[in-house]
């Protein structure tokens, strides 16, 4: 009985460490957060449809309350529908991706045990807001989604993602004309929020930005292969500052622990 | 390492296993139209059907763990025996689990539940006996992996059991409130109304020893909504 039921299920049994812990890894693992929208599942099928001839890729969804993101992606016909697997999130896509990524690392790690040696790893999330950002337990690089019809605006308004994932895409560009979104200006808006750190202003229509897009995953899988690419975390909050009793403002960031300091007056800290 | 910390901990909803796609087939039984007012009712027949089971299976993964740990403290041969016979015991505990467990998506999902158990054993526990044996079964269910949890942590087989049906009841009510809300003290007495039944499931299967003193009791209904729901196309929970 037991081999019945063992059967059925994916071929991979082990246990294999965590991201942090497995230098020998070869699969590069890649998150694409954003909110609600802004063209995530589009992003995934695009890369698929780009690079699927030349590297091994594997995609996992984390719907909200549906698996209508890995519908889509398997009937885009991008990818072989096997490769694309959805994890429910029990309503909580920012827990799956941050606090307890189990779920995840263990769709990951069935994904590249079943289609080894896969090159990339595709991780979507549940489409939620600026705040929800992948743990490095759980990718190693990710990219961070806004569209010009979200708002000219949100780039500005920076956050986490915004600010410190590894790359921002400002998708939908072509339809800045349609929305009254002065595009360079958001495309500007976010590389000031992300301390040089790249942005892709991208439309399916422009080919040069596709060309951007598939050239910077190809740059991280590189550097993640060379050991030159270091996880990092975007963070759960912005940067922000507190008014100190000088009058004085510190400004900081939370995440990260390369700047431990100590709310409270001046002078304690 | 206090075994009532531990406890706490293993019950705590934080606990990185994944734990929080799960709805205990709540999901499934309310899409199948069971009225939210029966929800207490469907708590108590989880603890007299499947939740036995389980909580009963993994009582004598952790009598057997616990069996195997008394021996290791001779050579390394004798160790590694140790080691052996406890996979190849610990094994007979999950065909136990297995053959009471008819609905393979009931199985599916406690081998994935299993699994998260699993990182958190090699992890917590690396090179114990009962990490290693466990490691060597093929994809074992949460009832092994559990039981195996709770003779690493020091938990007595009472504590077990509670944990193991405490977790189910917690998971419903608190499933509940994502699907249909209502305020959360609601939820949190059906918990409290549970806990003499658990009480009685802890006297009833602390002392079991033997694979064939492991409940079988089966409960078709949950087991068909299990069916259903792990082909139905938009689920706010895995299972």
């Amino acid at each position: 009985m037991p081999d019945s039921v063992t059967e059925s299920l994916p071929a991979s049994s082990t246990i294999t460490q965590a991201a942090s812990d497995d230098g020998a890894r070869r699969t590069l693992r890649l998150g694409v957060a954003g909110p609600v929208g802004t063209g995530k599942s589009s992003l995934i099928a695009l890369i698929c449809r780009e690079l699927a001839d030349e590297l091994s890729l594997g995609v996992i969804t984390n719907d909200i309350y549906t698996d209508e993101d890995a519908r889509f992606l398997r009937s885009a016909g991008v990818l072989d529908p096997e490769r694309i697997r959805a994890v429910e999130t029990g309503a909580c896509p920012h827990t799956a991706i941050r606090d307890d990524v189990t779920a995840n690392l263990l769709a990951v790690e069935d994904l590249e045990a079943d289609f080894a040696p896969l090159d990339v790893v595709l991780v979507e999330s549940g489409g939620d807001n600026l705040t929800a950002t992948f743990s490095p337990a759980l990718v190693d690089a990710q990219i961070f989604v806004l569209d010009v019809a979200g708002g000219g605006d949100v780039a500005r308004k920076g956050g986490p993602g915004i600010g410190r994932a590894d790359l921002l895409v400002v998708n939908k560009t072509d339809l800045g004309p349609y929305v009254g979104v002065d595009v360079p200006q958001m495309v500007a808006d976010g590389r000031a929020a992300r301390d040089g750190r790249p942005v892709i202003g991208l439309s399916r229509l422009d080919r040069a930005s596709i060309d951007q897009l598939t050239g910077w995953v190809r740059g991280v899988l590189t550097s993640f292969r060379s050991g030159g690419h270091v996880a990092v975390d975007p963070g759960p909050m912005a940067p922000h500052s507190h008014a100190e009793a000088g009058g004085a403002a510190h400004f900081h960031r939370h995440a990260g622990g390369d700047e431990d300091h100590v709310h409270g007056p001046a002078g304690a800290a | 390492m206090s075994a009532e910390v531990m406890v706490m901990l293993l019950a705590d909803a934080r606990l990185p296993t994944g734990a929080h796609t799960q709805s205990a087939g709540l999901e499934a039984a309310l899409r199948a139209g069971m009225p939210p007012a029966d929800v207490p009712s469907y708590i108590r027949a989880r603890l007299l059907t499947v939740t036995a089971v389980e909580a009963g299976a993994a009582v004598v993964a952790r009598h057997r763990t616990l069996d195997a740990a008394a021996r290791t403290g001779g050579d390394q041969a004798a160790a590694d025996l140790a080691v052996a016979d406890l996979a190849s015991a610990l094994s007979e505990v999950d065909a136990a689990w297995v053959a009471r467990t008819v609905s393979p998506a009931l199985r599916e999902t406690s081998v994935l539940l299993g699994r998260g158990y699993l990182r958190l054993i090699s992890r917590l526990w690396p090179g114990s006996a009962g990490a290693t044996a466990v490691a060597a079964i093929r994809r074992p269910g949460r009832a092994v992996a559990v039981g195996v949890a709770a003779a690493l942590a020091g938990l007595t087989a009472e504590q077990l059991v509670r944990l193991v049906a405490y977790d189910d009841v917690q998971t419903v009510a608190a499933a509940t409130l994502k699907i249909e809300p209502l305020d959360p003290v609601v939820a949190t007495g059906w918990v409290v109304a549970a806990a003499d039944e658990i009480e009685r499931m802890v006297g009833n299967l602390a002392q079991l020893t033997a694979l064939d003193e492991i409940p079988a009791f089966g409960a078709p209904q949950i087991e068909q909504w299990a069916e259903i729901h792990s082909v139905t196309s938009q689920r706010l929970f895995r299972a």
